[in-house]
């Protein structure tokens, strides 16, 4: 398990075993897919709403249809704004939202960490690492259908996640010490960067944007998941997705940078949110889309940072 | 506490103020104000496409590495 998680946290910049190297790509592909599923069922879930409107005239999901139209325009009526703004999401709402799952990846993140350095063993932490991401797996999931159960499935999710990142940072500081607290600041850095960008529309997020930020997401999941079917049948896996080569470590920088260019996306859709006066719940869901982001981009971070170190 | 510590915790820091200050404001109008935006009500990409540039994207990471 030891060397399994080492193969993981220098992500075989020096030349690990192929076992290891599928264990590697694997909290990637992870957040990957749990990215991807939230990405596409964003619209998915819209797409529909929008079909049962115009069979039956009414949606059953007020996410972003005819009803959150409703909404706006009860907002800008001239009684009663305080009442109906306190139901619908609102930006401050979703940034304070994202305060408290953020609290609580770091709280139990931290569990986590100190057990690792506690006992210096990997394998009295894997078990917790990867209950926390099977569990926030599974909550992330019901999270994605059920945007109402936000507010409660969100929070368990963060804790879940936490538990998870704790184990692996504690990993990857264990072989470079100081790495994590410099991939914290370039994710938060990236994060503030990135908003300051959205906000003031020097970055405008377009159809076309999303359709290449989507296909390239995907066109990295689909390279992980080669590359770990490979690695599976004894092919070796895709060497320059771990190499601390030239190559290698521009494909993790092009990965960080799309994981970066997704933020955008997430402020659009909280910013839209808001706009069109979506239901309260969507504070949360937007905060957790936002989340689940923030950890690829972290770990995507990390794995880029461990290669130039290893070099 | 060593340099290192100080100076990406500082970063983490002032970035985490600045997002928690600039997400309380709404974009600027010349974001809003745009025929462009994202119509988050629709998708007016079928997934085949995306798939289709997916793999593009995925052939052309494989070529450039058979080259260098």
């Amino acid at each position: 398990m030891c060397q399994e998680n080492t193969g993981k946290s220098t992500h075989q910049a020096s030349g690990t075993k192929d076992g290891e190297r599928s264990n590697g790509l694997g909290a990637h592909f992870y957040y990957f897919c749990l990215y991807l599923v939230n990405h596409l069922h964003r619209e998915t879930e819209v797409m529909s709403n929008h079909k049962a409107l115009e069979m039956f005239g009414r949606s059953g999901n007020p996410t972003l249809n005819a009803q959150t139209f409703a909404n706006s325009s009860q907002v800008s009526a001239p009684s009663g704004i305080q009442a109906v703004a306190s139901q619908t999401m609102t930006l401050e709402g979703t940034v304070n939202k994202t305060g408290i799952l953020l609290a609580l990846v770091v709280l139990s993140a931290s569990w986590t960490w100190r057990m690792f350095f506690e006992t210096g063993d990997p394998s009295a932490v894997m078990p917790i690492a990867f209950g926390g991401a099977i569990v926030g797996f599974i909550l992330a999931l019901v999270t994605l259908f059920k945007k109402h159960w936000s507010g409660t499935t969100a929070p368990i999710y963060a804790v879940a996640e936490g538990l998870f990142l704790g184990a692996i940072s504690g990993i990857f500081e264990m072989q470079y010490p100081g790495i994590v607290i410099q991939a914290v600041a370039l994710t938060l850095g990236t994060l503030a960067s990135l908003l300051f960008l959205y906000k003031t529309g020097i970055i405008k997020p377009t159809e076309n944007f999303r359709l290449m930020i989507v296909s390239a997401t995907m066109g990295i999941g689909l390279l992980y998941l080669v590359s770990i079917l490979m690695t599976m049948f004894g092919a070796g896996g895709i060497g320059f997705i771990h190499s601390n080569g030239l190559f290698g470590i521009g494909f993790s920088l092009f990965v960080v940078a799309i994981a970066a260019l997704n933020l955008v996306l997430d402020f659009d859709f909280i910013e839209q949110g808001s706009e069109m006066g979506a239901p309260k719940y969507m504070e949360w869901f937007g905060a957790f889309s936002l989340m689940v982001t923030l950890i690829w981009l972290y770990l995507e971070i990390l794995r880029l940072l461990a290669k130039l170190r290893s070099r | 506490m060593d340099a290192n510590t100080l100076i990406f915790g500082s970063i983490a820091v002032i970035s985490l103020a600045m997002f928690f200050y600039l997400g309380k404001y709404r974009a600027s109008a010349k974001q809003r104000e745009r025929d462009d935006r994202i119509d988050w009500s629709a998708r007016r990409f079928s997934l085949w496409k995306i798939f289709l540039y997916c793999l593009v994207l995925v052939g052309g990471i494989v070529l450039i590495t058979q080259f260098i």
